[in-house]
């Protein structure tokens, strides 16, 4: 039965069945949606927090609480982004609890919030092409970490999890047109942080 | 031509300029935002209309692509699967948790129900022996509602006695379990 939602071609159809069942109390289910989950809700959670051992605690915390709620989750509603606002309000109030300054204030320089193990574009027909590309991914993920939570999050919704602006006025409980200053400010900053550590760089694909 | 009527055709040449570079700069506002799929169709639109003739907007806007699709590849960190292991076996635990809230709620409610049903049911016979033999003990059963009333807290308090007992023996049990 967890293999269902692996089988099955079109993502969503598995999803909902997944959802029922987790409704139900189903544990299997939970098997399907945690695979289907897991690196996506742990890298927004790391984009969120940046310390990996912060994102692991949160994560499992998520999935407690989807276990708890899942009662109250309306089938109607996009689960992904239910999921997300779920993790999102965990993280936030930690953040709020022990680091409120990191809510305001851009953080100071330690981008390395990311594990060794993180992949690699296969696409690049060459190892010079792809010493390239693992260069600028490193200066963009550098300069990722380094905006404030609010667009680092607001960027990892709309470019990482490709989610609608809709959808992520949704999970941020946001006007829309917050939403839209947000990512324009975030995408901003991003240009002026990449400019700084290498001029001439930040459109570079 | 009259000076004037130059110095006129300057100014609305200059009123042009203006407008122009104003255009332009709420026009280069979006570029961030119509790389990120972030505009409306109106806004869209204007843009399109901008970009057919100014060349530094759509090369900017071409940079912010290249920004936007760097950030779309950046790698994806993973989840360790120790995580993934124990998060599974810890919302497996409290999914079996919940549902056995859920049971006792249903079988508590089903003993409330039955408590009154025997209640109701053998207040009659109760009744009918209070009349004969319980007589002399005079317990005032034979007046309907004080003694319906003394009857279901007899119940009660007997079920509740036994019930605590019984919670109190499961969570000992839960404790060494």
């Amino acid at each position: 039965m967890g293999h269902a939602a692996v089988l099955s071609w079109e993502g969503g159809v598995g999803l909902d069945s997944d959802v029922a069942r987790l409704r139900r109390g189903d544990p299997q289910a939970l098997e399907a949606l945690l695979s289907r989950y897991q690196h996506r809700l742990y890298r927004y959670l790391l984009r969120l927090v940046r310390e990996p051992a912060l994102a692991e605690d949160l994560f499992q915390q998520t999935w407690l609480r989807v276990a708890e709620r899942i009662q109250r989750f309306d089938p109607s509603r996009n689960f992904d982004a239910w999921l997300f606002s779920v993790a999102r309000n965990l993280a936030i109030d930690h953040l709020r609890r022990y680091r409120p300054e990191s809510l305001d204030e851009p953080a100071a320089g330690d981008p390395s919030g990311e594990p060794r193990q993180a992949r690699l574009a296969a696409d690049g027909p060459s190892a010079l092409d792809r010493l390239l590309d693992q260069e600028r991914a490193g200066l963009v993920a550098g300069a990722l970490a380094d905006l404030p939570v609010i667009y680092r999050e607001i960027l990892s919704l709309r470019f990482e999890e490709e989610m609608k602006l809709e959808e992520i006025a949704g999970v941020l409980e946001l006007p829309l047109s917050t939403v839209k200053t947000r990512l324009r400010r975030g995408l901003d900053g991003m240009k002026r942080k990449i400019e700084t550590r290498s001029p001439g760089q930040w459109g570079l694909a | 031509m009259s000076p004037r009527d130059e110095d006129k055709r300057e100014e609305s040449r200059g009123k042009l300029r203006d407008a122009k570079m104003n255009e332009h700069e709420s026009m280069r506002e979006l570029l961030a935002l119509a790389a990120a799929g972030a505009l409306d169709e109106d806004e869209q639109r204007k843009l399109g209309r901008h970009l057919a003739e100014c060349s530094a907007c759509s090369a900017e806007l071409d940079a912010w692509r290249g920004l936007a699709a760097s950030l779309k590849r950046l790698p994806t960190p993973q989840a360790p699967s120790m995580l993934v292991e124990r998060t599974r076996s810890r919302v497996a635990l409290e999914l079996a948790a919940i549902a056995e809230r859920r049971k006792s709620y249903w079988v508590m409610a089903f003993l409330v129900l039955f408590s009154w049903t025997v209640t109701l049911v053998t207040w009659p016979v109760v009744r009918l022996l209070s009349g004969g033999v319980l007589s002399w003990l005079d317990l005032g059963f034979n007046q309907t509602w004080f003694g319906l009333a003394g009857y279901t807290a007899l119940g009660w308090v007997t079920a509740g006695v036994a019930g605590a007992v019984l919670s109190l023996k499961r969570r000992r049990e839960g404790r060494f379990a």
